[in-house]
């Protein structure tokens, strides 16, 4: 599992693939396995995937990543 | 934040039923969105949505319909009453997006034959909003007795519909309005 934080836990927010700009990271959605490589990555401490979700504030662009 | 970006407010016809009466009820809040300064808005018709059903979920998401729940703010979703639930290829459409959903508003608009005005349909739908990541507001639009509501053209027939759709816009817009600022300037990890 790839932890995508600062040291003090903080989360490394993403490049906006739009325009560049430094995205805000809104939300840590948990969401349920689908296929068998999905179950092996789930993070047993919270029974789910944990999706980051980052929007720009400029072009408003959405991306995600699943840590 | 850009604040000078209209807020994208589309509305979801849930059906593809041929003679559906819900497309009415779509057409007509499509137009209440577009007289209100700032917001921006159109129909997604989930029959112009062909995906593959030997599979379900992000798998196989629609890019179209994926890039338009990404740039919006907010969500319309009108649903017929279908056995006290939703038709079964509104779910199948809804469930192949998930992050373009996260922290935006949803308002429902239900739509019957019967008396209830699709209640039942909405409050089934509540749990699925929520797994979706979806903020639902607090008014609804019940479209009840829907053949006396339009007549055979489509053509509004009871104007009192006007002020529920009118009080529902006003807390889906603010919601859209609030939930973006959220998005896009408070970060979840503070
Ligand atoms: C499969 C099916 C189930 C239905 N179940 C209900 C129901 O539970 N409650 C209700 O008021 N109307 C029910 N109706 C009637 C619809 O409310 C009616 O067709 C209305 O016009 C809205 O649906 P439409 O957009 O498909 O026309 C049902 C219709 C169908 C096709
Ligand atoms: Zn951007």
């Amino acid at each position: 599992m790839t932890k995508v934080q600062n040291g003090d836990g903080r989360i490394v927010p993403m490049t906006c693939a739009g325009c560049g700009m430094k995205m805000n990271p809104h939300a840590e959605k948990p969401v349920d396995p689908v296929t068998r490589a999905d179950t092996e990555r789930v993070d047993a401490a919270v029974s789910a995937l944990i999706e980051e979700i980052h929007q720009c504030p400029d072009c408003g662009n959405v991306q995600s990543r699943r840590v | 934040m850009n604040d000078q970006r209209p807020l994208y407010v589309p509305v979801i016809l849930g059906t593809t039923r041929s003679g559906r009466m819900s497309a009415a009820t779509a057409t007509l809040m499509v137009a209440e969105i577009a007289k209100r300064p700032g917001v921006t808005t159109d129909l997604i018709d989930i029959a112009t949505i062909s995906l593959p059903v030997d599979d379900a979920g992000e798998a196989i998401k629609d890019s179209r319909f994926a890039d338009r729940m990404s740039s919006a703010d907010g969500l319309v979703i009108v649903t017929p009453e279908y056995n006290h639930g939703c038709p079964g290829l509104l779910k199948h459409v809804l469930d192949s997006c998930l992050k373009e959903y996260i922290h935006k508003a949803v308002g429902i608009v239900g739509v019957s034959a019967g008396g209830f005005g699709g209640t039942r349909v909405i409050e089934n739908l509540l749990p699925t909003m929520r797994e979706l990541g979806l903020v639902t507001i607090f008014w609804d639009v019940n479209v009840s007795k829907v053949h006396e509501v339009f007549d055979e053209s489509g053509a509004l027939k009871d104007t009192a519909i006007l002020k529920r759709i009118d009080k529902f816009l006003r807390e889906l817009v603010w919601m859209s309005r609030t939930l973006r600022y959220g998005r896009e300037r408070i970060p979840v990890d503070v």
